[in-house]
């Protein structure tokens, strides 16, 4: 038998351990529970709603003004 | 049982979904396709050996397929027949031998599915290759003068130098094919996909 | 405000610098790595360039041959700038989103050494004449080897760091990351194995290059480009998603249309219709998942475009979102028979192609290192002026790019379409669109020299220390939450 067929079974088995070992432990740590807040997730209280987190050098506008800065 | 069963075993299944439609399937239509044999014993297609191999091996090497395509496209679509590439469109039984198939997705120069029967000079071929503007004015191919060398003619005029058009000559040498330049016209000279095939109504 | 941030004991800016620190040496060296060959990739491009319209240029070598110079631009490009710029932001992402150390730093740091050295290696097959020949795929059967074997610390670096969250919630960046990082192993093994281990024959071999190639860019450039844009636009803005629900479906739509699309590379060619057919329909249904998204991104920006002048990462991330939507219906009709069967084998493809990766993935690469490199060395960018040329010299080269070999591309297809107009012609016609290529490579060139720089400046450590370790320029805005 072609050993290449060895190469990609097993690629296949990989993925198969892989998925079955992440749906075990989704399943166990009952993931997927707050859809809801889910797009407040990436803010905190430190960067929070309403902070824009990024400008030119200098804290500089492209025009050359300053913004504030906090 | 929740949500995250759904999510991860369709991460998964989407893919190995598609591998099998895409590349699974074909491969147990297709896979098994045998040539043709006609009544005298020929057999279409043939595995490339000898020159046609090396060349189609020099095919490879330099990226031929990256401005040419080998395919002819149906009757009806695209206008491949009409402009003289093919009597037929070409099907997956023309390509039974060829690992990888050089089918090709670009066609900055002509299809090349059926150029043993367009171009059958082989000086044409080697001049074309040593500079594509003497036989193709305007056209924006590679000159290949790496797969020729130059020997001063007092030196002595080989018997398989190349017999350039008036004005082209090299002057004081005459340009000699290399190996691998003979060997590339020879697998040109075998792209040849004229045969009938059963798949392809008269 | 949040429940899972309220619970942890470091506070959100501390934990937020000790992960961006943990980063450091894996990412800077995937970064800087990328850069290189996005600096070589570009000399081939314009060499490529250059040859289409005087094919005297450079051709007496035969390593500098135009089959062999295209390849290895493309390989570059693909598994050097692309696939570096994008583990490197995928792992700083995985980090950040988790909020964990990232793990793993020193066999990800030889890891990248190793994907330069195959990189260079590849490339070097390619000029001596050892490249394959399979379109995406060019590199000799042995480097694909050692690219699965680094992409197994890829993908355990990711898995660990996915398994070990301390957040609740998986947000929609994490599932775009998770899909990429556990789809593309599994094409480039399964591609290889069948194409050069020879496990298929004759033009399955074909449908499976085509499969592949289309992948890298739907199962892998674009949910890595996508997962970027789904965390930095509303970061950078300081605005949640418009809608999360759409988002969620567009990756599972994106997931089980995608990878069907490949076999339109082949309408016309020697395959079954069915094949074709199932190649166009895949395609066609992308159109949900490209609306969701580009619906979602233009909501959650409205009213925000102002920002585009503050925030270089908005600028190269929003034009790469435009892009991505504009490619992806681009992709959806030009799968369709009547459409194709004029612009397929022509320039127009090319086009298509580097509106994809360059328009949408390089630009949203972009736009993340501009964000993430800072906040690795605590440095700013050193010349706002070096920003403002590299946007300007990659979006108008891009645009200049699209438009000449886009116009150009119809104008070959339909001209080779009519039997009446002889090849030759057909050559001739095209020869204006192929100079105005290589104006938009020069363009595109010095864009990428500016950034190069800047690059260099910024991980020489040359630029202003930021006010905070580890944390950005940061613009208040007035009535920036609604």
């Amino acid at each position: 038998m072609n050993p290449i067929y060895a190469v990609v079974w097993g690629v296949v088995a990989l993925f198969g351990v892989t998925a079955v070992y992440g749906l075990v432990w989704a399943i166990r740590s009952g993931q997927m529970r707050d859809f809801g807040r889910g797009a407040l997730s990436i803010f905190d209280d430190e960067e929070p709603v309403g902070m824009v987190t990024d400008a030119f050098p200098g804290g500089q506008t492209a025009d050359g003004e300053t913004g504030d800065r906090s | 049982m929740n949500r995250a069963v759904f999510l991860y075993v369709g991460v998964l299944l989407t893919v190995l979904l598609s591998f099998t439609g895409l590349v699974s399937i074909p491969e147990k239509q297709l896979g098994g396709l045998q040539p043709l044999v006609d009544a005298d014993g020929t057999q279409y297609p043939v595995p490339p050996t000898g020159m046609v191999a090396e060349g189609r091996g020099v095919y490879i090497a330099d990226g031929c397929i990256y401005c040419h395509s080998q395919q002819v496209r149906p009757e009806g679509f695209g206008d491949d027949i009409e402009r003289g590439w093919g009597t037929r469109r070409t099907v997956a039984r023309d390509h039974i031998y060829d690992s990888p198939p050089l089918l090709g997705t670009m066609r900055t120069g002509p299809d090349l599915a059926n150029i043993a029967v367009r171009q059958p000079s082989e000086n044409w071929h080697l001049l074309h290759l040593y500079n594509p503007r003497i036989t193709s004015p305007g056209s924006n191919m590679p000159a290949f003068p790496f797969l020729f060398r130059k020997v001063p003619v007092e030196v002595q005029v080989p018997h398989d130098a190349l017999s350039f058009p008036p004005g082209w000559e090299v002057p004081g040498y005459s340009v000699v094919p290399s190996r691998r330049a003979k060997a590339l016209v020879a697998y040109l000279k075998s792209l040849d996909h004229s045969h009938p095939v059963p798949e392809v109504p008269q | 405000m949040n429940a899972a941030t309220s619970s942890d004991a470091a506070p959100a800016a501390a934990w937020r610098a000790e992960v961006d620190a943990s980063c450091a040496y894996p990412v800077v060296a995937f970064f800087v790595s990328a850069v290189f060959w996005l600096l070589f990739g570009t000399v081939l491009a314009l060499l490529a360039s250059i040859k289409m319209h005087t094919p005297g240029f450079l051709s007496g070598a035969e390593w500098l041959t135009f089959g062999r110079v295209r390849p290895v631009h493309l390989n570059t490009m693909i598994y050097g700038w692309g696939s570096m710029a994008g583990v490197g932001t995928l792992l700083w992402l995985q980090a950040r989103l988790s909020r964990v150390r990232l793990p793993l730093q020193l066999p990800l740091v030889v890891g990248c050494a190793l994907w330069d050295l195959g990189v260079a290696g590849g490339s070097i097959a390619i000029l001596t004449g050892h490249g394959t020949s399979v379109e995406w795929l060019e590199f000799p059967y042995g480097w694909s080897f050692l690219f699965a074997g680094i992409f197994v610390v890829v993908m355990a670096a990711s898995l660990m760091m996915f398994s070990a969250r301390r957040v609740g919630h998986v947000y929609v960046s994490q599932w775009y990351l998770f899909g990429a990082v556990l789809w593309f192993p599994f094409l480039y093994v399964m591609a290889n194995a069948l194409i050069h281990g020879a496990l298929a024959r004759g033009v399955v071999q074909a449908a499976t290059n085509w499969w592949f190639a289309h992948n890298v860019l739907g199962l892998w450039f674009t949910p890595i480009g996508l997962a970027t844009v789904y965390y930095l636009l509303p970061k950078v803005l300081g605005r949640p998603i418009h809608s999360y629900y759409l988002s969620l479906l567009g990756f599972w739509t994106l997931a089980l249309f995608y990878n069907w699309a490949g076999t339109h590379h082949l309408v016309g060619g020697p395959l079954p219709a069915w094949l074709i057919t199932v190649g166009i329909v895949g395609s066609v249904m992308m159109f949900i998942p490209v609306t969701t998204v580009a619906v979602n991104h233009h909501m959650t920006m409205k009213g925000h475009f102002a920002l585009l002048k503050v925030s270089p990462t908005l600028r190269f991330i929003v034009l790469g979102a435009m892009s991505y939507t504009v490619v992806s219906f681009q992709g959806s009709l030009q799968s369709l028979r009547t459409v194709n069967e004029v612009t397929h084998f022509t320039h127009y493809t090319i086009a298509h192609a580097h509106l994809g990766v360059y328009g949408f993935f390089t630009m949203v690469m972009f736009g993340a290192i501009y964000y993430i490199a800072p906040r690795l060395t605590g440095r700013e960018w050193s010349s706002p002026r070096l920003i403002k040329i590299h946007f300007w010299g990659t979006a108008l080269g891009m645009a200049v790019y699209w438009i000449g070999l886009t116009w150009g591309g119809i104008l070959q297809g339909l001209a080779m379409d009519n039997p009446d107009v002889a090849f030759l012609d057909v050559v001739r016609h095209t020869m204006p669109y192929l100079w105005s290529r290589t104006f938009a490579g020069v363009l595109m060139a010095v864009g990428h020299v500016a950034f190069a720089i800047l690059v260099w400046r910024m991980f020489t450590l040359k630029g202003r220390r930021l006010p905070e370790p580890a944390s950005a320029p940061v613009v208040a805005m007035a009535g920036g939450a609604q």
